[in-house]
């Protein structure tokens, strides 16, 4: 009753079978620290190039990790053929994030919903909805109320296995589908998919449309797959070096982050070759670069001691949205986000206005920014939130009321030339040669050059608090504290006056340490001569006893916060930005915290230009 | 070129009723021999075909053999638009695009003229091997549909059991379970009158379960038939047939379920 069958190959799914292929790195980003970590001045190390900057410990980390122990088994990759790498990296690229059907700055999305999907499990596994709603409630997860489905009922013909390129298209399909009854359409395309899954297929099919593999697999991961596969590729039956391995892992690394496209890398990789890819995958304007982002650390001292005896720039980090501007003969001017995602309808108010902030003999180039809410008037940066009130999509540049201003800190590429491998100063020499300085549109980001890390103390704004309360610890923290309320003393009034919620500086063990400190200091009410704002009230209130020393980005004027009231503004405080927990000071009793008076003295001598 | 005239529209109407929720389109073949479809649900999981022979017809004309493609929504709201004892006369003028039904009242004082455009459909045509099952079961229609509604309150599965004794529906849910047996009955009642009964000839017990989805869409053939004729095998696709008079039939396949013993 089986009736004849089309015969197709490729197994489908080979790499999602095997669940652990790398330990992932342990991810702290406990203390995001402020000091931009950028390239270093007189800089002659030429490998610690600009966009790998970040990733460099992971993958010194990481290569230590392979030199000691493992020869992965764990990835098949001598089975599969370079044609499908296409497919599984475009499709597989991360297992927590999205899963991408192109390169991040094309902007093409599955846009598939769970509505959507359960449609289509349920069309295609013949079940009612409500099962599949019901089912999903008690599995969780839809890709294995799929696949369930889908073994349970026989179909009438064996179907044509799934192939990449099969499922790779209808995805593309899904992310273009759109209009009059897309939704319909959608359902369509998912529910073939699914009727056509294999074993555990429709359930990897589900979770990919979901943008949620579960299989333990980062991007950086699928990169040292790829290149670890094509050597092995190469090398045909004789096992590769370690030293081939990690050479060519870090070349597609770092061509990656210049070119962040498998289609192109992966085209050039298998007609050029390894060794040429660099020469061959080059920064162009048109496609972004994966930025470089500040690197979390645990501690402040990591940070001092990575920049101990070196030269090294600090700069104010903006309250903005990070930009990059690309421009060319070919591509016009054009920006993408912090995600590659392409802002310039959002910004086409500044792109337009290129040529006035360009020197004359500037023709392409990409820069990297801040982009800043700018008060016109007052000629001062506004904050974040009133940068985020922008219309993102369908902008008429006549109905744009937020003003920007661009506060450029690096160059990229420059009149046809990669600037990747030259030093932070020369670059900075060459952008401030290339643009020209238009107050309110176009400014550098104000940054300092320093030679001791003791000169970074004035760039960050250090205080000394007392711990008034502490809110009730959730997720990892449940059992301790999770945040705590910090007070500063006004010696003229007598009373502590809150100053900021922290959570951030702690380990685990300080946590646990706190609990058995400050529990017993616990009182039922707050004291009579504590001041703080309704919104910010604790779980438990203590008594003033425990001191810290913190860290804070910088000082804002605040309604919530009571320090310094009366100094500054007659009815707000001030607060302590983004601060960071350094140490417990025994040495120093409540009342010889930083007073009132003090935290008004650093606020006024911030040397910021923004609103006040 | 086609044409072809069937004296009750009802015929049509109900066989279109019966299919447009399993399946949106299919290619109708037109041959010497008749009329026939078939088609698949996108989940593959089950497949209606029917056929209405040229001596249904009368007239009946097909010079070659055509393949029209129609959505079945279309053509039931068309159909709508004829009275059930209406004559219709489907015509179809080679290379064109179009089919056209004429509806004709009985007194043929009214006379309307519909015309649906033809799809290009591409789908492969199966061919299903005649075979023998283990077990043929015959009942009535309206019976069948009867415990194919009530079990649907239980589950959402009913498992098939036939043995020498008759045929067994259960289903199971969260709720509770739910079956009816029906047990081997004969064709007249004890007044004499000729009923639907219920037989089962087997040459192996045998037991499937179904997803009642499905049935429960089937079930839509019943006006066309009396009985129902159910044919299984352990392990493969169920046909469902409804015979249309002697004219014709509508059949349907539907693949088992995995049951959770096997």
């Amino acid at each position: 009753m089986y009736f004849p069958n089309r015969k197709f190959t490729i197994n489908f799914f080979q790499l999602a079978k095997h669940p652990k292929p790398f330990t992932p790195e342990a991810r702290d980003k406990d203390v995001s620290v402020l000091i931009k970590k950028r390239k270093t001045l007189e800089d002659d190390d030429s490998n610690n190039i600009k966009s790998e900057n970040d990733t460099q410990l992971n993958s010194q980390v990481e290569k230590h990790k392979r030199d000691s122990k493992e020869s992965s088994p764990d990835i098949p990759e001598d089975k599969l053929s370079f044609q499908k790498y296409n497919f599984f990296n475009e499709t597989f690229k991360k297992s927590s994030d999205l899963l991408k059907v192109a390169p991040d700055y094309e902007g093409i999305e599955l846009g598939v919903g769970e509505t959507v999907l359960m449609k289509a499990i349920a069309s295609a596994t013949g079940k009612n909805l409500n099962r599949v709603k019901s089912e999903s409630e008690k599995l969780g997860d839809l890709g294995e109320v799929a696949m369930a489905f889908r073994l349970n009922q026989k179909t009438l013909f064996p179907l044509p296995d799934l192939t990449i390129d099969k499922v790779f298209d209808t995805f593309h399909e899904i992310s273009a589908t759109s209009g009059s009854s897309s939704q319909q359409k959608k359902v369509e395309k998912i529910s073939s998919l699914i009727v056509s899954g294999k074993n555990s297929e429709s359930k990897y099919i589900v979770r990919s449309l979901e943008g949620k593999l579960r299989i333990g697999l980062a991007e950086k991961t699928v990169l040292s797959a790829l290149g670890r596969a094509f050597v092995t590729y190469k090398a045909v039956g004789k096992t590769p070096t370690t030293e081939q391995l990690t050479e060519a892992i870090e070349t597609i690394k770092h061509v990656y982050t210049q070119l962040p496209n498998y289609k192109i890398l992966i085209t050039n990789l298998i007609e050029h070759g390894i060794k040429n890819l660099e020469d061959v995958c080059k920064l162009i304007p048109g496609i972004p670069v994966k930025p470089m982002l500040a690197h979390p650390t645990k501690s402040v001292t990591e940070v001092l001691n990575r920049f101990e005896n070196m030269n090294f720039t600090c700069e104010y980090k903006y309250d903005g949205e990070r930009i990059q501007i690309h421009k060319s003969k070919d591509i016009g001017s054009i920006s993408f986000s912090r995600n590659s995602e392409n802002t310039t309808d959002k910004y086409k108010d500044i792109i337009s206005k290129s040529d006035q902030f360009c020197a004359s003999h500037t023709e392409s180039f990409i820069i990297d920014a801040e982009v800043v809410a700018w008060d016109v008037s007052k000629k001062c940066i506004l904050p974040f939130q009133v940068l985020s009130t922008r219309k993102r999509k369908d902008v008429k540049e006549n109905e744009i009321s937020v003003q920007v201003c661009l506060f450029v800190f690096d160059i990229l590429f420059l009149n046809g030339e990669s600037l990747l491998q030259k030093p932070l100063n020369a670059r900075r020499d060459l952008l401030k040669e290339a643009f020209i300085l238009v107050p309110g549109l176009f400014q550098f980001a104000i940054s300092k050059d320093l030679r001791s890390v003791d000169e970074i103390q004035n760039f960050l704004e250090e205080s000394i608090a007392v711990v008034v309360g502490a809110y009730t610890g959730r997720g990892k923290r449940t059992g301790v504290y999770g945040g705590f309320l910090l007070a500063c003393y006004d010696p003229d009034r007598e009373e502590y006056q809150s100053i900021c919620k922290i959570g951030t500086g702690f380990s685990e063990e300080d946590l646990d340490n706190f609990k058995k400190i400050l529990e017993p200091l616990t009182i039922n009410q707050p004291k009579s001569y504590y001041s703080y704002g309704d919104s910010t009230k604790p779980d438990v209130w203590f008594e003033p006893s425990q001191v810290w020393e913190v860290k804070a980005a910088d000082l804002s004027i605040s309604p919530v916060y009571k320090a310094a009231i009366g100094i500054i503004s007659e009815d707000k405080g001030i607060s302590l930005r983004f601060p960071r927990f350094l140490r417990i000071r025994d040495d120093k009793s409540p009342e010889e915290c930083t007073s009132s008076s003090q935290i008004a003295d650093m606020f006024e001598s911030q040397n910021l230009n923004t609103a006040s | 070129m086609l044409e072809a005239r069937l004296s009750q529209a009802s015929i049509l109407k109900k066989i279109v009723e019966s299919v447009k929720d399993l399946v949106s389109q299919a290619n109708f073949d037109c041959s010497e021999s008749g009329i026939s479809f078939q088609a698949m649900d996108e989940s593959n999981i089950a497949l209606s075909s029917f056929l209405l022979r040229s001596d249904g017809f009368d007239p009946y004309r097909c010079d070659r053999n055509l393949s029209l493609g129609i959505k079945f929504s279309t053509l039931s709201k068309i159909l709508k638009c004829a009275g059930n004892d209406d004559v219709v006369i489907i015509k179809y003028e080679d290379d064109n695009d179009i089919l056209s039904l004429v509806f004709k009242d009985q007194k043929n004082e009214r006379i309307s003229e519909f015309s649906i455009k033809l799809l290009d459909i591409d789908s492969e045509y199966l061919s299903i091997p005649e075979q023998e099952f283990e077990c043929n079961v015959s009942m009535s229609s309206s019976e069948f549909s009867r415990i194919c509604r009530d079990l649907m309150t239980i589950g959402s599965s009913v498992v098939i059991d036939a043995t020498k004794e008759g045929v067994k529906f259960s289903s199971t849910g969260d709720e509770g379970n739910g079956s009816v047996l029906l047990k081997q009955s004969p064709s007249i009642d004890d007044d004499g009158r000729k009923t639907v009964g219920t037989t089962v000839n087997m040459t192996e017990p045998v037991s499937l379960e179904l997803s009642l989805k499905y049935l429960n869409n089937f079930t839509k053939a019943s006006p066309l038939s009396d009985s129902v004729l159910i044919n299984m095998s352990n392990g493969i696709p169920v046909l469902f047939q409804f015979n249309v008079g002697d004219i014709g039939y509508i059949r349907y396949f539907l693949a088992p379920q995995i049951k959770d013993d096997e």
